[in-house]
């Protein structure tokens, strides 16, 4: 312990700036991994119904796709079970003059609150229960009154009571009062189901779905959510390999400063086995070095990562509700286990990164003092080997990549992700060798003896600058490789909303706009809009979501041949003309490119879709490029899905103008729509700002993304910062001879500051070239693996030059320091002294 | 005592005058110690370890200050410049010869040899710098690294190295301390020859009699003092 102090601790101290800025790297790495799993779970944390947890535990939901007959209640009831059955309606609705919230229409009566004094009993049809959070959001109080607006009838309800401790947004009201104003008569979205004392859950479902059509579904609540966190697996998954890049970068760095600390010391080390010191002792003195950063960082990273995950919470959000679920974010929660998992990742990580130079040191025999041209030598003789390592991890990188997705996730993509950053610090010395030898003339030329030197010494120091440049490449390509999936992704986007969007104008029910949620609109609002003069075509729309093989999806249908005309569907395969025109009359479906991927569905193919009570054999015409959401989408001509059910709401129009109309005129019958359909609670949107829309929901949903490569970056130019003064320090005598030699301060200033831009320069193309190869592995594998779409490859060129160029001026930057501290050294006291 | 060093009336290069080095801790390195160096003179420094030989060229290396008394180097008082004229001062005027050769051990022997030309921005810094490997009969070890050299060789790359801007003072430490006999007889030679086809005033530290004996001027130096002066 004695010796831990005076050897580990005390240096440490003496060279802060080098530790903390270690230490910083640490707690980076460790505040990313910690933020992005706490805002993570916090995010996708609350998909029960918070009203179905007030009302008492579950046991069965009964649900069906179009939704659930409500007279089955009473054939339920009749079962011999200890069981009460409860109607459920859960609906997006609008509040008048106050957005739009949840409705949860229950039975009042049957679940007592009527006793409970939460509604009132003679007036159950006008009473409403408000959720907390809701009645802070629009002020509301027991006893005012609250407007609700449905398709086509607007209700006020009295508030009865608050519900407290709610964070979800809702209003719960009797499950007859959200029939009227829902118009669902007759119809309800689940029936829930509440076991009483003794009563078997097994023989209870089993009876439950003698009773009800083989084509609905008897599921436990929890079944529900997971399929939830199931669908959102992949995109956690995602930003989670993201995150533990950082730590990989930070991995990297304590690598270099335990070997800087072994160096450094090597004299002492030389002593310490003279003396009897046994070599394990030295092994576990710089491992307990690393374990001490590492778990100083992770504390540090812990604190950090709760900040971050607060910070970084409505943007995970805002994407989980764009492009999955509704789900609204819970508190960020630091539980006692995170913080073990963080402090186990953070020194594992400090610790596993520090073997090879502790092991180094440990080596060292008694009569030598380790002396770092050692090292640097046996770097440099290992350098053939290392490009064949490197061959062969590259090759396997490319073997992994040929296959398909382990349950579901592209666990092979993400391992030969971590072929290519292996293959890269293998080759990264021979790169730096000879990126350098090619610049040897360039460098005097333009830089003189700064030049000379600096590209020299980076050689010298071969092991420790590969190193740096092997943390700092692989920051870099992340930011390329996230960049070019994410640049090649909007092209896409853009080149998809393009032919999709075709319409002039677009109108959906008022609501949450979320994915999955698809509020209905009054069976009126077509035939008002046909009548307005001007409008061309209308589309009409009917989406909802529907249970598919245990997994969610959108069930839409529209009028086919007005998309066959209008739109310009692209397939995989086959005439886009020909498959739309073979819809109408026929049960025929086409399906996006996510939903054939996950369900490994094939032009041709017949789908069995549970429609209502019946089970109806669609053939799949073809498969669309598709880039909405990853459930994906089965789509049929509006004909046939009211064969099934008729009752299904329209949900959105696409208005086509008459051909040859102009900007003004869709202008003027955008207007003209806004005065018919006033009374209605509608959205209409001209096609531009839908389009931009659209667009704006991508950029949001990569924020988290490009915050992460800041971070990683961050954590990278610190790594530089360290390694530079590091490389200062070691060759404090180098540097006074130079001054000697008859080197102004400037002029040694200026050298280092040559190395931070070589660094940065060979951190840039070796970045460059990973995160190119890294790009395809995210767009051919991990994505079309983990969302199923294909991504046309647009490398954003301008802007990837762009951040590179940032970058490298970073870089530089973190030369800063070191470069003036190299100046200010005494040349006589460090010359002699050394 | 002020001996009188220079009866050929050569040109001073170093004067050194009553200089006093005191550092921190109340060390008195130098005790009063006045000396002159002249053009084309091997001037060497003698005494044991800690006598002040290695305090008394750095001040004649213009890398160092007296605390008191004051030190001339080609000419300008030093005590006077600022840093950029110091190191203008040690760019153009002063050659360094240390005892561990100091090469930057990444450059090659001709690289080494043409630094400080490339620090001075000089022209033609290349063919200088072979001409003065040739000087010191190295031409052929142009491209070797440190590393690939005998001791003998570095130090005569660090000869070459430090007259390669015809300096007017050479301030060798110890050159020949970490050299066999032969290698060091070559070394001393090499040494001789700065100061007679140069001009250079040599100041030479050293504990060997061997390189004593090629000095024109013996200083015998004692606890920051002049013990003896002897031509």
């Amino acid at each position: 312990m004695k010796l831990f102090r005076q050897l580990i601790l005390r240096p440490f101290r003496g060279d802060l700036t080098r530790s903390l800025l270690t230490l910083i790297s640490i707690a980076l790495g460790v505040a990313v991994v910690i933020a992005i799993e706490l805002a993570g779970d916090a995010a996708t944390g609350s998909f029960e119904s918070s009203l179905t947890t007030l009302l008492g535990k579950v046991d069965y939901e009964v649900t069906a796709n179009g939704g659930v007959d409500e007279t089955y209640i009473a054939a339920l009831a009749a079962l011999p079970l200890n069981a009460r059955f409860a109607p459920a309606i859960e609906q997006p609705v609008v509040i008048v003059g106050g957005g739009s919230t949840t409705v949860y229409g229950i039975d009042v009566i049957a679940a007592g609150m009527n006793e409970t004094g939460e509604f009132s009993t003679d007036k159950l049809e006008t009473s409403a229960v408000l959720s907390s959070d809701l009645a802070a959001r629009l002020e509301a109080k027991k006893g005012d009154s609250i407007t609700l607006r449905g398709p086509h009838r607007t209700q006020t309800f009295a508030v009865q009571s608050i519900a407290e401790g709610q964070d979800t947004g809702w209003v719960g009201i009797d499950i007859a009062a959200a029939q009227d104003l829902l118009d669902m008569h007759g119809k309800l979205d689940r029936i829930e189901v509440f076991l009483g004392t003794g009563e078997d859950p097994g023989r209870a479902g089993e009876a439950i779905k003698k009773i009800v059509p083989r084509t609905y579904d008897v599921e436990t609540p929890g079944a529900r959510s997971e399929q939830n966190r199931r669908m959102l697996r992949a995109f956690r998954w995602n930003l989670r390999i993201l995150s533990y890049i950082s730590l990989l970068v930070g991995a990297f760095l304590i690598y270099n400063t335990i070997a800087v600390s072994v160096v450094r010391r090597r004299t002492e080390i030389g002593i310490l086995r003279a003396i009897g010191t046994s070599s394990r002792g030295v092994l576990l003195m710089f491992l307990g070095e690393a374990s001490m950063l590492g778990v100083l960082g992770s504390v540090l990273g812990i604190g950090l990562g709760r900040l971050l995950a607060a910070a970084i919470l409505g943007m995970i959000s805002d994407t989980v509700n764009a492009l999955f679920t509704t789900s609204a974010p819970g508190a960020v929660e630091l539980s006692a286990g995170t913080v073990v998992i963080a402090i186990c990742t953070g020194t594992g990580v400090a610790f596993f990164s520090a073997l090879i130079p502790a092991r180094e040191a440990a080596r060292v025999a008694p009569a030598e003092a380790m002396r770092r041209e050692s090292r640097e030598h046996e770097t440099r003789l290992r350098v053939g080997r290392d490009l064949t390592l490197a061959v062969a991890a590259a090759l396997a990188a490319v073997v992994l990549c040929q296959f398909g997705p382990i349950g579901g996730r592209p666990v092979l993509g993400y391992v030969a992700t971590l072929c290519a950053v292996v293959a890269t610090a293998l080759v990264s010395p021979a790169f730096v060798t000879g990126v350098i030898g090619a610049l040897r003339g360039t460098l005097k030329k333009v830089a003189g003896a700064a030049g000379l030197i600096a590209g020299r010494s980076l050689v010298t120091s071969l092991a420790r600058t590969s190193i740096v440049v092997t943390a700092l490449a692989t920051a870099i390509s992340m930011m390329v490789a996230v960049g070019i999936m994410v640049g090649s992704f909007r092209e896409t986007v853009q080149v998809w909303l393009e032919s999709q969007l075709r319409a002039d104008i677009y109108l959906r029910a008022a609501g949450p706009a979320s994915a999955g949620i698809y509020p209905p609109m009054d069976a009126a609002v077509p035939g008002i809009i046909r009548a307005t003069p001007g409008v061309g075509d209308v589309d009409v729309f009917h989406a909802f979501q529907f249970h598919y093989k245990g997994t969610q999806a959108t069930f839409g249908a529209g009028i086919m041949d007005i998309v066959r005309r209008r739109r310009s569907m692209r397939f995989l395969s086959g005439d886009s003309n020909e498959i739309l025109a073979s819809l109408p009359g026929q049960d025929r479906a086409i399906v996006s490119e996510p939903f054939a991927n996950k369900h490994h569905v094939r032009a041709g193919q017949i789908l069995r879709i549970p429609l209502g009570a019946r089970e109806v054999a669609l053939t799949v015409a073809g498969i669309y490029y598709d880039y909405a959401n990853d459930k994906g989408f089965v789509l049929t001509d509006r004909g046939t899905l009211l064969r099934y059910l008729p009752d299904q709401p329209v949900t959105n129009i696409a208005v086509y103008l008459r051909p040859g109309a102009g900007a003004r005129e869709a202008e003027q019958v955008r207007r003209d729509l806004e005065t018919r359909l006033a009374e209605f609670p509608l959205n209409i949107a001209p096609n531009e700002v839908l389009r931009r829309g659209a667009i704006q929901v991508f950029d949001r949903t990569f924020a988290v993304t490009y915050a992460l490569e800041g971070v990683a970056i961050i954590v990278a130019t610190l790594g530089a910062a360290n390694a530079l003064l590091a490389l200062v320090l070691d060759r404090r005598r180098e540097i006074g001879l130079i001054r000697y030699l008859g080197a102004a301060k400037g002029q040694v200033r200026n050298m280092i500051l040559t190395e931070a831009a070589l660094l940065g320069l060979l951190a840039g193309l070796l970045g460059l070239a990973l995160g190119t190869a890294l790009s395809l592995v995210l767009i051919y594998v991990v994505n079309k693996q983990s969302f199923g779409w294909t991504i046309q490859f647009h490398p954003p060129a301008l802007l990837l030059g762009g951040a590179l160029l940032l970058v490298w001026a970073f870089t530089v930057l973190a030369g800063v320091y070191p470069a003036r501290f190299a100046a200010k050294l005494e040349p006589a006291e460090v010359v002699h002294t050394e | 005592m002020f001996p009188q060093q220079n009866p050929q009336e050569k040109p001073i290069r170093v004067a050194v005058r009553r200089a006093v080095k005191t550092y921190e801790g109340g060390v008195e390195a130098l005790r009063g110690v006045t000396l002159d160096f002249a053009a084309g003179t091997v001037t060497a420094l003698v005494g044991r370890s800690g006598c002040g030989k290695t305090t008394l060229l750095n001040l004649c290396g213009a890398m160092d200050f007296p605390t008191s008394g004051e030190v001339l180097v080609a000419g300008r008082r030093t005590s006077e410049l600022g840093d950029r004229e110091l190191t203008a001062l040690r760019r153009e005027e002063i050659g360094f010869v240390f005892q561990f050769f100091q090469l930057l051990p990444s450059l090659t022997a001709l690289e080494n040899v043409e630094l400080p030309l490339l620090l001075s921005g000089a022209r033609k810094s290349e063919a200088i710098a072979r001409e003065r490997l040739r000087w010191v009969e190295l031409e052929g070890k142009a491209e070797a690294l440190p590393f690939q050299l005998s001791g003998g060789q570095m130090q005569r790359v660090a000869i070459a190295r430090a007259l390669v801007h015809d300096p007017k003072i050479l301030v060798a430490d110890e050159p020949t301390g970490n050299l066999d006999t032969a290698s060091g007889d070559a070394v001393l030679k090499l040494i001789r020859r700065a100061a007679d086809e140069f001009g250079a005033a040599v100041v030479m530290a050293t504990h060997s009699a061997e390189a004593a004996a090629i000095a024109d001027i013996r200083v015998r130096m004692r606890d920051g003092q002049i013990e003896s002066v002897e031509r």
